[in-house]
């Protein structure tokens, strides 16, 4: 058992579900509630097994399902408890009553997603489609590049939710497989520094079920009534600026977290080697690196192709994006799940609806792979850069390039 | 009707010592009007007006010499219109009016104006002064009402005094969930920012409740704070799909109190049937018609299952006897500082069951005198315990011909619904735990 | 429907009425409810007479019920209407006013009318009898200027009254053509220290004589089998009772000497039922229809009535009549519940004491079928359970002949919890 010690850094080496349950550690939250599914059961595992070895001394609720895991930590959240869960998939999906409610509650909670693909067909293996079947549900969500941006980002993601200005509950995405599983060297913040960065948890002080400050949570509100609609039309507006918000308040976060820590994070979506390229290649998750390797690749033979990485998707950062969008010609877009509506994936979708928005206009390529813990390899992203290449000289294909469907 | 005192007299702690009838004899100046005398066999019996609720000795008296008091409920007796007929002597089959030669007219506790002499001269717990009501406005008339008054409850329902009464109790270290439902249906949880109740309360999901619970009073107990969570759900937040989360939160020995008020169905919404309708009733998704018969099923019967899951404290509960849900509220309290507390207390819905509205604490009581509802208790060490005897019940047939809801059933159907009753109590009384010597 | 419609008739305001009325509402609060009552006055109870007679009951303040209590019921009392004829093909009621209701349930609680003997020259005008407020206010009345008072009867009416006149300071004789005083409760000797305490009041008794003739008023001058001639300056004629069945002449409601009614007080009609003085139901004894026209009869039927007319399905059937009466005279107490009458002999075991006032006690198959008391405490509704319950007293039987009253208590007492 690795000794965590109050004011000094450390490198060790796990995967991306230790990583997110040694941030859990740091964050120190009250009560923690967990269900075990694949691929998060070694998240929770790690989470018990501290909470046993009294490294973590939060509540622990072994609930009978996510759908009460959510709930426990609902009612811990209103009793003034930072709280954090983990889920993948199908418990995702069980979760969801609670979990649309989240936010409305402004409940500033903290949650993995393992990132798994939706049933059916049967399936255990990595794909984002269940994260992105959520998309809409008003939670924040982030997406995370590897093993040491999981640790980071869950650390981040409570100061997010649990800012004045904010108030939401956050989806910290880990790719299932890739990064659940996949083990690199990492470096574990000082927990004393860790303490200072986040501060005390303050998650209830505006809504609160507390016999000191009695009120009712949640009465019903809207319908035809004196008042009712424009009560129910304020309180959905605040809950878009909260998300409005975060966009900057999670660059602030950020920018403090490179100050005390070293190291430095794209808050919204990261530009790699873009200044000078012709065309971008777009992704979201753990296919970074291998795409990473492909622009590398790509700039040796001399094309110049650079990379937009999408790490906030909710809100999602049109701004930044089309900062970035503004520098090439042409995109090509790789999604890890897919739009039943669209015929395309959901990045694709905000990628263009983003575009539709500002004066740009560049050629964008969809492509959809890695789906159900398919690889996307270097190989892959080559395709994608040849594509893009070509939609760039006016062969802009019609629907999406599949780039696994024949492995 | 308003609160009504009586005399209650515990045989087992009577030496017949007589220290009452001198108390009396002494307070009233002539014979006294409660009378002690050897058992048959055994012990010692007592003789003593009982305060009537439908007096025989009024209903006798030619004079109007003797009334019953509306108030408190006293059965009052005039010098100044008797007759000295003694005709109110025929009606009285408790010896509690009699004649006082010595007086020359007949005699009749008083309840000495609400502290009797003779409770107050017995020395060994023999005599108690009693009162459903009086006692319970004694004790909770003073605590304070924790929601606002107005509460939009249909006319006969009798949630509004259950949760008023609860809460009365519980005070104001609470939280409360009320689930969808007919208790914040009512304006509980008020409406557009603006609350029904003194204490906290939120409208959880129909789904986790207990869940939601849990996690509140784990977040108080880390903080080393007091506070008792209670949940007000109906039966569909409890036994259908409320039932995850009940029972998951239950097998983890969450501490919380968590109180099914059961009015067997979906009321609140349209009376569709719930896993807790009983068979035959009609509902608007079990409705009567040319094939249709009412709900072809037996109702979920969740108390029995709350046992299963080994709970610190479970009981049923009914409205019509205040008292007995009032120890078990105390005793459910009191567990749920240990583990989880479950009360299952049954809600007669005279919008939903079609009965009217006067009726509903009738109904209650012929649920309870015909064991369609048993009243009991149960504890991991002590096993089931009745807490009103099961044995010698009236026909459930007195009981269901109150309710429009099964006012379709041939004789077929209340042969089944008797047979099942029945067995229920059969069941239940397997509970019990025996003595070592059985 | 119209105005003069009922869904619950009742027809007769004293106690079995009443009792129907509000047993009617404990079950339905909405059914229309009318009480119909030949008497001017609110309600009141027969029993209350002789009170009134001597001023003890003041006439506004013996009310069985007021307005308030009708208002309360919702049901209406509509005074001075005397039904004389019931049809029940159309299930409609004649009044004497030439008026009629309908009803949907119908109920008989007419009560008694005074019956007098057939005796030469005893004409209507001369002499009083004592069933109505009227009556009694008359005779109130008469006694303030007569001196000499004959009482015809010696019934429970008649010697409450020839009491009441005796303290108001008559000279009083007391006629009755059985051996002794209230023969249809008391055995001969409890009879008899009851009779001689009348005379020690000054009362003259004379029992076993039978009224021949009757002649002129103030005085009127009778003349009994045995010779005696008296004078009487007030004649009251109290011997006895006959249930009030006029009103049901060529109707098809079936009668004896009162209306037969079964164990839920119906008659032989559907829709009507029949209660109290009136009526003529099983005694508990007996077993065949008898008249029981006591006041604790009548409250039991009348709340029998009233349950099954609302279909009340708490109603526990009629358990038979039995007689029962208590009775207070010149400061002095008796009970009789039961057949206390009953000679020994024929399985009937007497058991009589004297020592601490009298007390007769009998038994048949070691179970109370009748006890009568004097100067002696005991609790009467206690006693008439324990025979109506057949209560076997076999255990306790020693303790119960020396001490019933104690013995009823424990026995009740175990028995209630």
């Amino acid at each position: 058992m690795n000794q965590l010690t109050p004011n000094s850094s450390r490198m060790i080496v796990c995967d991306g579900n230790e990583a997110a349950a040694r941030a859990v550690v740091l964050a120190r939250p009250d009560v923690v509630s967990v269900f075990p599914i694949t691929p998060q059961s070694s998240l929770v595992e790690s989470l018990s097994q501290f909470v046993a070895d009294g490294v973590l001394g939060a509540e622990l609720i072994n609930a009978e399902g996510e759908h009460s895991v959510l709930s426990a930590l609902q009612g811990a959240c209103l009793a003034g408890a930072r709280t954090y869960t983990a889920t993948s998939g199908p418990g995702l999906a069980f979760m969801f009553e609670p979990y649309v409610r989240t936010p409305g509650l402004r409940l500033p909670m903290v949650v993995s997603l393992v990132t798994r693909d939706m049933l059916s067909p049967q399936c255990v293996w990595g794909g984002q489609q269940d994260a992105m079947s959520v998309r809409e549900c008003g939670w924040i969500q982030i997406y995370c590049e590897d093993v040491q941006e999981v640790l980071d980002t869950v650390v981040m993601a409570f100061k997010l939710a649990e800012h004045k200005d904010v108030l939401l509950p956050v989806n910290v995405c880990h790719d299932g497989n890739y990064l659940s599983y996949g083990v690199s060297r990492v470096e574990m913040p000082a927990a004393g520094l860790v303490d200072e960065f986040l501060g005390e948890a303050a998650v209830n002080w505006h809504i609160a079920l507390d016999p000191a400050r009695p009120m009712a949570v949640d009465p019903l509100t809207g319908g035809t009534g004196p008042g009712g609609a424009a009560s129910f039309v304020g309180y959905r507006k605040s809950q878009i600026r909260g998300m409005a918000s975060a966009l900057d308040v999670f660059s602030d976060i950020h920018a403090e977290w490179g100050e005390r820590f070293g190291r430095h994070w794209a808050p919204l979506v990261e530009e790699y080697r873009l200044d000078d390229a012709d065309i971008a290649i777009v992704t979201i998750g753990s296919m970074t690196g291998a795409g990473k390797d492909a622009v590398d690749a790509a700039r040796d033979r001399g094309e110049k192709v650079g990379l937009i990485k999408v790490k906030m998707y909710r809100p999602f950062p049109r701004g930044a994006m089309i900062a970035a969008l503004s520098k090439v010609k042409a995109a090509g877009i790789v999604d890890r799940s897919v739009s039943f509506a669209w015929d395309c994936g959901p990045l694709h979708q905000d990628v263009m609806t983003a575009l539709f928005a500002s004066p740009v206009r560049i050629p964008l390529v969809g492509c959809i792979g890695g789906l159900a813990g398919a690889d996307i390899t270097a190989e892959h992203f080559a395709r994608v850069i040849a594509a893009t290449a070509q939609a760039a000289g006016g062969d802009i294909p019609a629907s999406p390039i599949w780039l696994n469907e024949h492995d | 009707m308003a609160a009504q005192d009586t005399i209650r007299f515990v045989p087992e702690r009577c030496d017949g010592c007589g220290d009452c009838m001198k108390a009396c004899s002494k307070a009233k100046g002539s014979a006294s009007r409660i009378s002690v005398v050897a058992g048959v066999g055994q012990g010692w019996e007592m003789a003593l007006c009982r305060q009537c609720g439908d007096p025989k000795c009024v209903a006798n008296c030619p004079a109007g010499a003797l009334d019953k008091h509306g108030g408190t409920g006293i059965v009052g007796w005039s010098a100044e219109l008797c007759v000295d007929c003694h005709l109110c002597t025929l009606g009285c089959a408790y010896g509690g009016i009699a004649f006082d030669p010595t007086a020359g007219h007949v005699q009749k506790c008083d309840m000495c104006d609400g502290a009797p002499a003779c409770v107050l001269a017995c020395g060994k717990g023999a005599l108690q002064h009693l009162s459903a009501a009086a006692r319970l406005h004694e004790t909770h008339a003073d605590k304070e009402d924790m929601f606002v008054p107005g509460l939009s409850a249909c006319q006969g329902c009798n949630s509004e005094l259950l949760i008023r009464h609860t809460m009365r109790r519980i005070g104001r270290e609470s939280i409360v969930a009320a689930p969808p439902g007919c208790i914040p249906g009512m304006g509980t949880v008020g409406y557009n920012g603006q609350t029904g109740s003194k204490v906290p309360i939120f409208h959880p999901l129909l789904t986790n409740t207990a869940a939601m619970l849990g996690g509140i009073k784990r977040q108080y107990e880390r903080k080393g704070q007091d506070v008792t969570v209670v949940a007000l759900a109906g039966d569909g937040g409890a036994v259908d799909v409320g039932f995850q989360s009940l029972s998951g939160a239950a097998e983890r020995g969450e501490r919380v109190l968590f109180i099914c008020v059961d009015n067997e169905g979906y009321m609140n919404t349209g009376m569709q049937a719930s896993g807790s309708t009983t068979f035959g009733s009609w509902t608007s998704t079990t409705p009567v018609g040319e094939i249709g018969r009412g709900k072809s099923t037996d109702g979920k019967y969740l108390p029995q299952l709350m046992m299963g899951h080994g709970c610190a404290y479970v009981a049923t509960a009914s409205t019509a006897f205040l008292d007995d849900y009032h120890a078990k509220l105390e005793k459910a309290l009191a567990a749920s500082r240990a583990g989880f507390a479950y009360l299952h207390v049954h809600a007669p819905c005279p919008t939903g069951w079609r009965f009217p509205a006067a009726m509903t604490t009738e109904v209650c009581r012929r649920q309870v005198e015909s064991n369609f509802v048993t009243l009991w208790e149960f504890t991991p060490a002590d096993g089931l315990r009745f807490t009103r005897g099961v044995e010698r019940p009236r026909p459930v047939a007195d009981y269901v011909r109150m309710i429009g809801k099964y006012k379709h059933l041939a004789p077929a159907d209340l042969e089944r619904i008797q047979a099942s009753v029945d067995r229920r109590v059969e069941t239940l009384q397997g509970f019990r735990r025996r003595p070592a010597a059985e | 429907m119209t105005d003069a419609h009922a869904k619950y008739l009742i027809v007769g305001a004293s106690h079995a009425g009443r009792e129907a009325l509000a047993a009617i509402r404990m079950h339905d609060p909405e059914g229309r409810l009318v009480m119909l009552s030949r008497e001017k006055h609110l309600p009141y109870s027969p029993t209350i007479l002789p009170y009134v007679v001597s001023g003890r009951s003041a006439p506004d303040h013996i009310a069985l019920a007021k307005a308030e209590w009708f208002a309360d019921n919702r049901a209406e009392l509509v005074l001075g209407a005397r039904v004389v004829e019931v049809d029940p093909t159309a299930r409609a009621v004649r009044l004497a006013d030439g008026g009629r209701w309908t009803y949907d349930r119908l109920l008989l609680a007419t009560g008694a009318e005074p019956a007098v003997p057939r005796v030469e020259g005893l004409e209507r005008g001369g002499y009083h009898v004592l069933r109505t407020l009227d009556d009694a206010l008359a005779v109130r009345t008469h006694a303030a200027s007569a001196r000499r008072a004959v009482v015809l009867g010696a019934g429970l009416v008649g010697l409450h009254a020839a009491e009441t006149l005796a303290e108001a300071g008559l000279d009083v004789t007391v006629v009755e053509m059985r051996p002794h005083v209230l023969a249809e409760y008391f055995d001969a000797r409890a009879a008899a220290l009851i009779g001689e305490t009348f005379e020690r009041h000054g009362v003259r008794m004379l029992m076993g004589r039978r009224l021949e003739r009757a002649a002129g008023s103030e005085p009127c001058r009778l003349g009994l089998d045995d010779g005696t001639e008296l004078e009487a300056d007030l004649l009251l004629v109290v011997a006895g009772v006959r249930p009030a069945t006029d009103l049901l002449a060529g109707s098809p409601v079936a009668t004896d000497k009162g209306i037969l009614v079964d164990q839920r007080m119906r008659t032989n009609v559907e829709g009507i039922w029949a209660a109290g003085d009136v009526a003529q139901a099983n005694g508990f004894l007996s077993g065949r229809p008898i008249i029981n026209g006591t006041l604790p009869e009548a409250v039991e039927q009348g709340r029998i009535a009233g349950m099954d007319m609302a279909g009340d399905a708490d109603l526990v059937p009629y358990g038979g009549g039995i007689a029962l009466n208590t009775y207070g005279f010149f400061g002095r107490h008796a009970v009789a519940v039961g057949a206390a009458a009953t000679a020994e002999g024929d399985g009937a075991e007497v058991h009589t004491t004297e020592g601490n006032g009298y007390c007769r006690i009998v038994l048949k198959d070691d179970r109370l079928i009748g006890l009568a008391a004097i100067d002696r405490v005991v609790d009467a509704g206690i006693l008439w359970r324990l025979i109506q319950r057949r209560t076997d007293l076999t255990p306790v039987r020693d303790r119960f002949l020396s001490h019933p009253l104690e013995t009823a208590r424990a026995l009740m007492s175990q028995g209630w919890r």
